[in-house]
C-alpha cells in the first residue's frame, strides 16, 4: 500500500513537472491546436477570438491518463485495489500541482499582471484559455478533477491490458504447443510464392497509381518532397550508406541540378528554352561533372578530412550562385522563376502527374540501388566501408570505386534537383542551405547505414512527419533532437537496419564512417 | 634458370630514424614454403608490408617472377598473384563468410556497374561461377556451414581460415600468411600446418609465412629467413637454423659466459668508483 502511494506520488509529480513546463512554454496551446485538427474542429469559436475548450480538456486529459499509466512499473501486476490508489495518488497530486500553478498565474493574469516581460508564451489570450475563460478557482477545481479521474483510467486501463497480454501469452503458448508452429511455417511459405508476390506487386502498383489521384494536392505536396527526399536519401546512401565516405556537402550536386535545370528552362535570365526533357538529362550531367570535379582532388582523403572538406564544398555552391560575381549568370539572390514544367498530353503537368513520375523515379532509384548492392560492384563499396586499406589489398581500386560512388550519388541529386525546380517552378540560393545536406544524412543514418526499405521510412519519419506537424513549428528542432537521442538509445542501428548489421555490435557504425590505421599507407 | 616467385634485393624501410627492415636479401623458390622469423619487433611484418605494397621501401628492388613491383599499389600487386592475411585479423566484419570470400574474388572479376543493374549474361555468368568458387574455398577451409553469418560474430579460428579463404579467392601465386597459428590451440594449429601443405602441394601455390611457434616452422619449412633488428642473420633449411649460434643469440640472448663477463666488468666498474 504505501509502495503504490509511492509510486503514485512519484509519477503525479512527473507529470505535473512535466506538464508546467509544457504550460510555460506555451506548448499545451500547440498541442490542443493539433488535437483540433485531427478531430477536426475549428480553431476560432464564434465571432470572439475565442479557442474551442473541449480541444485543450482532451489534451489534459492525455497527460492525465498518461499519469495514470506510468503510476504501474512495466512487468509488474498488483492487485486492483493497489491499482486504485496509484491512479488516485498520482492524479491527485499532478492535479493540486497544476491546478495550484493555474491558479496563481490566474490570479495574477485577473490582477492585470503582464507575464509576457518574462515569459513570451504567456500572454493573455494564452492564459485565458488556459484558465476556460473562467474564474481561476474554477478552472483549477477543473484541472484537478480530470487529474484524478483520467489517472484511474489510466491505471486501471494499464491494469487491464496486462491481464490482457498476460492472458494473450499463455493462449499462444498453449497454441505453441499445440500447433506447434505449422501455421508460421504456412505464413512463410504464402510470402515465398511467386504468384502471390506478382500479385502483391500489382495490388501495390494500382494503390500507388489511384493515391495521388484521391488524396488531393496539398498531400500531394508533402508526398512528393518525401520522394525527392528519398531520391536525395539513395543518392546519399550510396556514397555514405554503401562506400563508407562521410560527404557533407550533398547539396551541391542538388543545387547544380536544380539551376542547371532552372536556367536552361526559364525565361529568365538566359531564355534557352530546352526541351524540358533534354534538360533533365543534362542536369543530372552536370551534378555528375561537379562530382568529378569535386571528387578526383578530394577523395585520396579520408574520414574527418574528407567530412571537413566536402562541407564548405556544400556552402561554396550556395555562396557562388548568390554571388554578385555570377549573378548574371544565375540570377543571384533573387533566384529563378517561372522554370518550365513539363507537358504531357497537352496540359502541363498537374501535382498528380510529378507525384507519379516522383513515384517512378523512386521505383527505378530503389531498383537501381538494390541492383548494384548485390553485386561485385556493391560488395567492393562495402568492403571499402569495413576496411579502406585490407579492400583494396583484396584488389579493389579504392579510389576508382569511391569516385563512381560519388559520381552516382551526385546523378541522383542531381536528378531531384531538376525535378525540385520544376515542380517549385522556384528556385533560389537559399534552398540548398547546409540544413538539406544534413536532413539528408540524418535520413540515411537514422534509417539504417545501406539499408534501402530504411532510407525510405528514414524520409517519410524526418521530412513527411515535420510538413503534417506544421503546428509545432517552433518545437520542430526541439522535438527533432529527442528523436534522434531517442533512436540512439533504443536503436542504434537505425530505424530499419541492412541485413547483416542487425547481428553487428554498435562499435562498427565508427569503423563504417572511415576510420582507418593512419599508420598505413593508402 | 627458373625465376624465383619472390626476390627483394637490399630492401630497406625506415620510420624516421628507425630503420625497420635493412638491406634484406630474400628469395622464395616456386612452390615452396618459406618462413621468417625473427624476436618481436625484428621487422618481420614490415617486409611482409613491402612485398605487399602497403609500404614502400625506401631502397632497394623487389621482383615478383622477375617483374619490379616495388611502388606499385596494393590493389596492383594483388591482381599480380600476391595475397596476403594479417596479424590481428582484418576481416570485412558486417559482410558475411560468403560475401568476405566473393570481394576476395573481386580482382579475377571484369563485370562493370551498368551490367549489375542490367544483369546480362557475361554478369550473370560470372556471379554464378564467381558464387560456386566461393562455396568450394569455404567448403575447403570447413566453413560451409559459416556462410551466411557476418565475419564478426564467427569465432576466432574460423575468423583466420576465413582470411585465409579470402585470400586464397583471387587464385595468387605467392599467398603471405603473417602468423596463422597465433592464439590456436594445439589442434587446431595441426590443422593449419597440414593446411598450408596442401596449399603447396596440391595447389601448386607459393608460400611465405611469419610465424612464432617454432615447431610450426621447423615443421612445415623449406627455408627459413631470420631477422633481428631488421637485418638478414641467417637462412638455410630448419636443421641448419636450429644449431646457428648467432640465431640462438638473437632469440635467447648473449651466451651465459657474456653475461657473467659482463656482470663482473660492472662490479669493477662500481668498486672503483
Amino acid at each position: 500500500m504505501i509502495t503504490a502511494i509511492k509510486d503514485g506520488l512519484r509519477a503525479g509529480l512527473i507529470t505535473a513537472i512535466i506538464f508546467t513546463f509544457l504550460i510555460l512554454i506555451g506548448f499545451t496551446s500547440v498541442a490542443a491546436n493539433i488535437i483540433g485538427d485531427i478531430l477536426g474542429n475549428p480553431q476560432v469559436l464564434n465571432n470572439e477570438t475565442r479557442l474551442p475548450v473541449g480541444n485543450l480538456l482532451i489534451f489534459i486529459a492525455l497527460v492525465g491518463l498518461f499519469t495514470g499509466l506510468v503510476t504501474l512499473k512495466k512487468g509488474s501486476n498488483p492487485p486492483w485495489t493497489d491499482v486504485l490508489f496509484r491512479g488516485l495518488t498520482g492524479g491527485i497530486l499532478a492535479g493540486l500541482i497544476v491546478g495550484t500553478v493555474i491558479y496563481i498565474v490566474g490570479s495574477f493574469h485577473m490582477e492585470g499582471v503582464d507575464f509576457r516581460a518574462y515569459l513570451p508564451n504567456l500572454g493573455a489570450s494564452q492564459l485565458g484559455y488556459l484558465l476556460f475563460y473562467s474564474t481561476p478557482i474554477a478552472a483549477s477545481k477543473t484541472y484537478l478533477l480530470y487529474f484524478t479521474v483520467f489517472s484511474l483510467v489510466g491505471a486501471l486501463a494499464r491494469k487491464t491490458l496486462t491481464m490482457l497480454t498476460g492472458l494473450r501469452n499463455k493462449l499462444k503458448s498453449i497454441k505453441s504447443q499445440i500447433i506447434d508452429w505449422s501455421d508460421k511455417k504456412n505464413f512463410h511459405s504464402l510470402v515465398g510464392n511467386q504468384l502471390f508476390q506478382a500479385g502483391l506487386i500489382i495490388l501495390v502498383g494500382i494503390g500507388l497509381y489511384f493515391l495521388p489521384l484521391v488524396w488531393g494536392s496539398y498531400w500531394n505536396y508533402i508526398m512528393g518532397t518525401v520522394a525527392i527526399y528519398i531520391l536525395l536519401g539513395l543518392g546519399l546512401n550510396i556514397i555514405v550508406g554503401f562506400s563508407g565516405q562521410l560527404v557533407l556537402g550533398y547539396v551541391a550536386f542538388f543545387a547544380t541540378g536544380a539551376y542547371t535545370f532552372a536556367l536552361l528552362t526559364a525565361p529568365e535570365p538566359h531564355a534557352v528554352g530546352l526541351n524540358l526533357w533534354v534538360a533533365v538529362g543534362l542536369s543530372t550531367l552536370v551534378s555528375i561533372l561537379t562530382g568529378l570535379l569535386l571528387g578526383l582532388p578530394i577523395l585520396r582523403l579520408r574520414g574527418d578530412y574528407l567530412a571537413i572538406v566536402t562541407l564548405g564544398f556544400g556552402e561554396i555552391v550556395r555562396i557562388l550562385i548568390r554571388s554578385d560575381l555570377l549573378t548574371p549568370l544565375t540570377n543571384g539572390p533573387k533566384g529563378v522563376t517561372n522554370v518550365g514544367q513539363p507537358i504531357w498530353r497537352g496540359h502541363v503537368f498537374s501535382d498528380v502527374n510529378y507525384m507519379h513520375l516522383l513515384m517512378l523515379l523512386v521505383l527505378a532509384g530503389l531498383f537501381i540501388a538494390k541492383r548494384l548492392k548485390d553485386s561485385r560492384t556493391g560488395r567492393a563499396w562495402i568492403a571499402i566501408r569495413e576496411d579502406q586499406t585490407v579492400a583494396q589489398a583484396t584488389g579493389v581500386d579504392t579510389y576508382k570505386y569511391k569516385i563512381l560512388a560519388l559520381l552516382l550519388g551526385a546523378a541522383f541529386a542531381g536528378l531531384s534537383g531538376a525535378l525540385f525546380a520544376s515542380r517549385n517552378q522556384f528556385t533560389g540560393p537559399e534552398d540548398f542551405a547546409l540544413m538539406v545536406s544534413v536532413n539528408v544524412l540524418c535520413i540515411v543514418i537514422i534509417g539504417g547505414m545501406g539499408s534501402l526499405p530504411g532510407i525510405i521510412l528514414g524520409a517519410f519519419v524526418l521530412k513527411g512527419l515535420p510538413e503534417l506537424l506544421r503546428e509545432l513549428a517552433d518545437y520542430r528542432l526541439l522535438a527533432f533532437g529527442a528523436l534522434l537521442v531517442v533512436m540512439m538509445i533504443v536503436r542504434p542501428e537505425g530505424l530499419w537496419p541492412g541485413q547483416n548489421s542487425k547481428k553487428g555490435k554498435m562499435a562498427t557504425f565508427s569503423n563504417s564512417l572511415g576510420e582507418d590505421n593512419l599508420e598505413e599507407k593508402v | 634458370m627458373k625465376l624465383p616467385v619472390i626476390e627483394t634485393q637490399n630492401v630497406t624501410m625506415s620510420f624516421g630514424g628507425l630503420t625497420a627492415v635493412d638491406r634484406v636479401d630474400l628469395v622464395v623458390p616456386e612452390q615452396s614454403i618459406s618462413s621468417i622469423i625473427g624476436p618481436n619487433g625484428a621487422g618481420k611484418t614490415t617486409l611482409f608490408n613491402c612485398v605487399s605494397g602497403f609500404y614502400v621501401p625506401i631502397e632497394g628492388e623487389i621482383n615478383f617472377f622477375g617483374k619490379k613491383i616495388k611502388g606499385l599499389p596494393t590493389h596492383k600487386i594483388c591482381e599480380l598473384g600476391i595475397s596476403r592475411t594479417y596479424q590481428n585479423i582484418r576481416l570485412f566484419n558486417k559482410m558475411t563468410s560468403l560475401e568476405n570470400v566473393l570481394v576476395g574474388q573481386h580482382p579475377r572479376m571484369n563485370s562493370m556497374w551498368v551490367e549489375s543493374i542490367l544483369r546480362n549474361k557475361h554478369y550473370r555468368q560470372q556471379e554464378s561461377q564467381a558464387l560456386q568458387y566461393a562455396y568450394e574455398l569455404l567448403d575447403f577451409l570447413g566453413l560451409s556451414d559459416l556462410a551466411d553469418i557476418p565475419a564478426f560474430n564467427l569465432p576466432y579460428g574460423a575468423q583466420r581460415r576465413l582470411e585465409i579463404a579470402r585470400a586464397l579467392a583471387s587464385q595468387p601465386k605467392l599467398l603471405l600468411l603473417d602468423e596463422p597459428t597465433a592464439g590456436m590451440n594445439q589442434q587446431e594449429t595441426a590443422e593449419m600446418t597440414s593446411l598450408i601443405r596442401i596449399l603447396r602441394d596440391e595447389r601448386k601455390m607459393t608460400v611465405l609465412l611469419i610465424e612464432h611457434d617454432m615447431r610450426v616452422v621447423m615443421d612445415i619449412s623449406d627455408i627459413i629467413t631470420v631477422l633481428d633488428h631488421g637485418q638478414k642473420i641467417a637462412e638455410g633449411k630448419p636443421a641448419e637454423i636450429q644449431s646457428d649460434q648467432r640465431v640462438i643469440e638473437a632469440y635467447l640472448g648473449p651466451g651465459v659466459d657474456e653475461i657473467t663477463k659482463k656482470f663482473n666488468r660492472k662490479k669493477t666498474n662500481n668498486a672503483k668508483s
